[in-house]
Formats: structure tokens, C-alpha cells, sequence
């Protein structure tokens, strides 16, 4: 009797862990559970999560099952003790009551509670949050790896120091960083090595760091002393035009009283424009409207659509609405 | 061989500073235990008592180590050194030099002062004898025109010691 209810019960955490629940023995229970704080999967949030095993005696749940971690990232010694101490306190305070889901959850509140990254940065060895700055603290990133936190300055500085070291076989030290200014042959060298993560040197995926640079152009100055970062590589040209062409339609919007022409029904072509394009006086010269499509798309020299590709990443997260008519015009070589 | 690499002698740069000072702080708020940094105004070359670990071979002895920051460091390893007499093990020459793989290739920017004593005073604890390396007098022999451990070509064999 005993038995069928506790089987049932493990039953229930498999269903709601799903993948994140491995089971080593279903009677006396002894799971798996990998737990991670309650951040609206958005991993980006997320800074630490543990795996947990739970493993239950046949007097289970009159004895409460032993419970470790088995694994982690992002945790010290301190949150690791403090989150296993919860969980066991939890666990003696339900003696005797089917506990296991009720535990997984009090250590999802407790990863919850801790998620944030804790110490110093492990490259200048300053806090990684300084609370004093407020809003002036240094932007930081995790690797996705072992969620190892490192300002982005640093990690950054360390990445460009590496690849400098890769790259230039001369006698250390006496170049200067600055002469990674080609930004193809940096994109490409990124995009085809891995990194060592400095703290426990588990490999990280090159894009890791890279998202990172696109990011950190925006709100940061690197110390003279440091790398100064292109800032044509952080805000290619296609982005700067796409920027422009938003702000284009947003004018167009506000102008309207913030409305936006339903979309008619019909099939758009190449060489086609919208109605009335606020940014390029040329589209008013009706006849060069009704170019045939085909020469228009015959021509169409092949840097554009190359630069056309390399940046549909950032079109499609801005502006859905503006839809493809869009992409249309700005492919066309006219513009 | 103490203003040999040029690496060492170039002024630390700004980045290098703020982390040299950062360490120094730590370190004298929490040294590793054994060892005592001697007090200068030259944040760029420390020099650090090591005491050997009590029940080891090197119990009881006192060396020095010299540890001399590049302009780029923490991305850089620092080179360090004993200055000699340099204790008696099987991986240090009698130029001071130390075949350590974290001083040279496998150096991350996130060890420290207090983790590479920690470290050096580890390798003399495992020692199973108090001997010089192999090669102590061609390698000694080679570096007598002052050349940094740090050009050295090292070849880490030996993972025990």
C-alpha cells in the first residue's frame, strides 16, 4: 500500500521535472533533480542551479529521504551549505508526509533567493555588482558553461588578449592590442575557436563572448590602457541603416496618430514600394516604380544580399510588425 | 638575470596597477600561510619569504622568491623565481629557475600572487627527495646570459612532484 502511493508520488515529480528528473530507483525512491531558479526560462537570468538527489530509506516518508548536491554552477561552499541545509530542514519539518515535491520546490525558492552572481570578478578581482555604483556598475556577463562571471570590460579584454597572442606568432608583449582592427578576421577567428574558461578552464562555444561584444559597445568606455573595441564592428553599417529605416516608420507612425496602414492584400514583389516611403525622395518618381521585377532582382549585386543575410539576426527581433516590405526595399540596390 | 625579459621591465600598464593593488590589499589583509611579502614601494617586483611546511623536507628552511610583473599582467604570468640559493627539489634549478606548467603555458588570469605560492609551496611539500633536476647544469649553463624562465621551451613530465 505503502509502496503504490510513494511510486505514485514519484510519479508526480517525474511528470512535473520532466527531463530535468532522472530516476535511479523508483522504490525506495532515489532521484536526480536538476533545479534551477525561477527565472521565466529565460536563461539569460539565471546565475546558478544545482542537482539535487534525494534518496529515500524503505521507512520512507515516516524518515525523511537524505538529500545532496550532486552537482552545481554557480554556487560557493556557503550558498551550496546554505541551500542543503534549507531543503533538509524543510525535509524534517514534513516527516511523515509524502515530501518529495514539496522539497523540490523549497529548493526552486531557495535557487530562486540566490540568484544572483555573488564575489569578485575573477580577472580584476573588484566586485562584480558594487552595489555603491548603483546603476554605474560595470555591465558583467556568465558564461553559459559553468556560470563563471566576469565583467564584460574583463572578459572581453583577456578574449581580444588571446586571440592577439594566436594570432600575431611575434615576440609577446610588444604589440600593441589595437592591432586587431580588422573586423572580418576577427569575426572570423571567433567564429572558429572555443575558449578556456579562466576559472576552471571548462571550453565555452567562441559565440559565448561574442554576443558580448555586441552588447557592451553601448554602455561602456574601456580604459585607455585597455582594448578599445571597433566601433564599426559593433554597429555594422546594415545595422546603422536599419535603425534608420525604423526611425523612418516610427515618424510615419506618429504622424498617423500612432496608426499604421492595414496591410492590403496583395502580393508584394520585388522592385515594389510602399505607399509612401518617408525615408527615399527617389520613390516618388512614379515611372522608376513600375521597373519589371525581374531585371530588378537580376541585378541586384550579390554584397548586398550578403550584408542582407549577415543582419537579418537583428532585424527580425525588432519590429515584426513593419514585416517584410521592409526588407524588400532595403535589399534593392536603388537604395 | 633579475632585468632580463623585456616584458618585465616595460611599466605596468594602468589595468596591471589596479590589480597589483587589489592583491597587495588581500594579501595583507588574508597572506597564504608560510609566506611573508617583503615590504617595498615597487608594486611591479615583489619578494616573498617562503617557509617551508612543517613534517616536509623543507621544514624549518626559509627561501626567497622573486616574483616580477609584465606591463600586460594578468594576462601575462608573472615570472617568478628563487632567488638563489633556491631549495634543493627536483624541479627547480640552481638559477632559481621553476619548472611549474601554471607559470608558463597553463598561467589563467584568474590565479593570483597568493595562489601561485600556494602552489609552489605544494610542489616543495610533495618533494620526494631533495635533489636538483636532470639537466640542472646544461639548462643553467644555457640561461648564463640572463634569460627569463619565461623564454624557456619548458616540457612538464612529471605530474606527482
Amino acid at each position: 500500500m505503502a509502496e503504490e502511493e510513494v511510486a505514485a508520488e514519484v510519479e508526480a515529480v517525474m511528470a512535473m521535472y520532466s527531463d530535468d528528473c532522472k530516476v535511479v530507483e523508483i522504490y525506495p525512491p532515489h532521484l536526480l533533480i536538476h533545479l534551477k531558479p525561477r527565472t521565466a526560462d529565460v536563461s539569460s537570468q539565471q546565475f546558478v542551479e544545482a542537482i539535487i538527489a534525494m534518496r529515500a530509506g524503505p521507512k520512507y516518508p515516516e524518515e525523511p529521504p537524505h538529500i545532496s548536491i550532486v552537482d552545481s554552477k554557480g554556487l560557493d561552499d556557503l550558498r551550496k551549505n546554505h541551500l542543503i541545509s534549507s531543503v533538509r530542514n524543510k525535509a524534517f519539518e514534513l516527516a511523515s508526509c509524502f515530501m518529495l515535491v514539496a522539497l523540490c520546490e523549497e529548493a526552486v525558492d531557495r535557487l530562486s533567493s540566490m540568484n544572483h552572481p555573488d564575489g569578485n570578478c575573477p580577472l580584476c578581482l573588484y566586485p562584480l555588482v558594487d552595489e555603491d555604483a548603483g546603476s554605474n556598475s560595470l555591465p558583467f556577463m556568465k558564461l553559459m558553461s559553468c556560470f563563471h562571471c566576469f565583467h564584460c570590460d574583463c572578459i572581453i579584454r583577456w578574449w581580444n588578449w588571446l586571440k592577439m597572442q594566436n594570432d600575431t606568432n611575434l615576440s609577446t608583449a610588444s604589440t600593441s592590442c589595437r592591432d586587431i582592427r580588422d573586423k572580418q578576421g576577427m569575426h572570423k577567428m571567433m567564429e572558429e575557436s572555443m575558449g578556456k574558461c579562466p576559472v576552471c578552464r571548462k571550453v565555452f562555444l567562441a559565440k559565448d563572448i561574442e554576443h558580448v561584444l555586441n552588447l557592451v559597445g553601448t554602455h561602456t568606455q574601456l580604459d585607455s590602457g585597455g582594448i578599445e573595441v571597433d566601433e564599426d564592428f559593433l554597429e555594422p553599417e546594415s545595422e546603422k541603416i536599419r535603425k534608420e529605416k525604423f526611425e523612418a516608420v516610427l515618424k510615419r507612425q506618429q504622424e498617423n496618430s500612432g496608426l499604421i496602414e492595414p496591410k492590403r492584400n496583395e502580393v508584394l514583389l520585388p522592385g515594389m514600394y510602399l505607399p509612401r516611403p518617408v525615408t527615399s525622395p527617389s520613390a516618388e518618381s512614379e515611372p522608376e516604380n513600375k521597373d519589371p521585377t525581374a531585371t530588378n532582382s537580376d541585378n541586384r549585386p550579390s554584397s548586398s544580399k550578403r550584408s542582407n543575410s549577415r543582419t537579418r539576426k537583428h532585424r527580425t527581433q525588432h519590429s515584426r510588425k513593419h514585416d517584410r516590405q521592409w526588407m524588400r526595399k532595403e535589399s534593392d540596390p536603388k537604395y | 638575470m633579475s632585468s632580463t625579459s623585456a616584458a618585465s621591465r616595460k611599466a605596468l600598464s594602468k589595468i596591471a596597477c589596479n590589480r597589483l593593488q587589489k592583491e597587495l590589499t588581500e594579501w595583507q589583509v588574508n597572506p597564504p600561510t608560510g609566506f611573508k611579502h617583503k615590504v617595498t614601494d615597487n608594486l611591479q617586483r615583489w619578494v616573498i619569504e617562503v617557509n617551508g611546511a612543517p613534517g616536509t623536507l623543507y621544514a624549518g628552511e626559509t627561501y626567497q622568491l622573486q616574483v616580477d610583473f609584465p606591463e600586460h599582467y594578468p594576462m601575462e604570468a608573472p615570472q617568478v623565481i628563487f632567488i638563489p640559493p633556491a631549495p634543493l627539489h627536483p624541479h627547480i634549478y640552481s638559477n632559481g629557475h621553476i619548472c611549474l606548467d601554471i607559470l608558463y603555458d597553463s598561467w589563467s588570469p584568474a590565479m593570483t600572487v597568493s595562489s601561485i605560492c600556494i602552489s609552489i609551496l605544494s610542489m616543495l611539500s610533495s618533494s620526494p627527495a631533495k635533489q636538483r633536476p636532470a639537466d640542472n647544469d646544461r639548462y643553467v649553463k644555457n640561461c648564463r646570459n640572463g634569460r627569463s624562465p619565461k623564454e624557456t621551451r619548458w616540457w612538464f613530465h612529471d605530474d606527482k612532484v
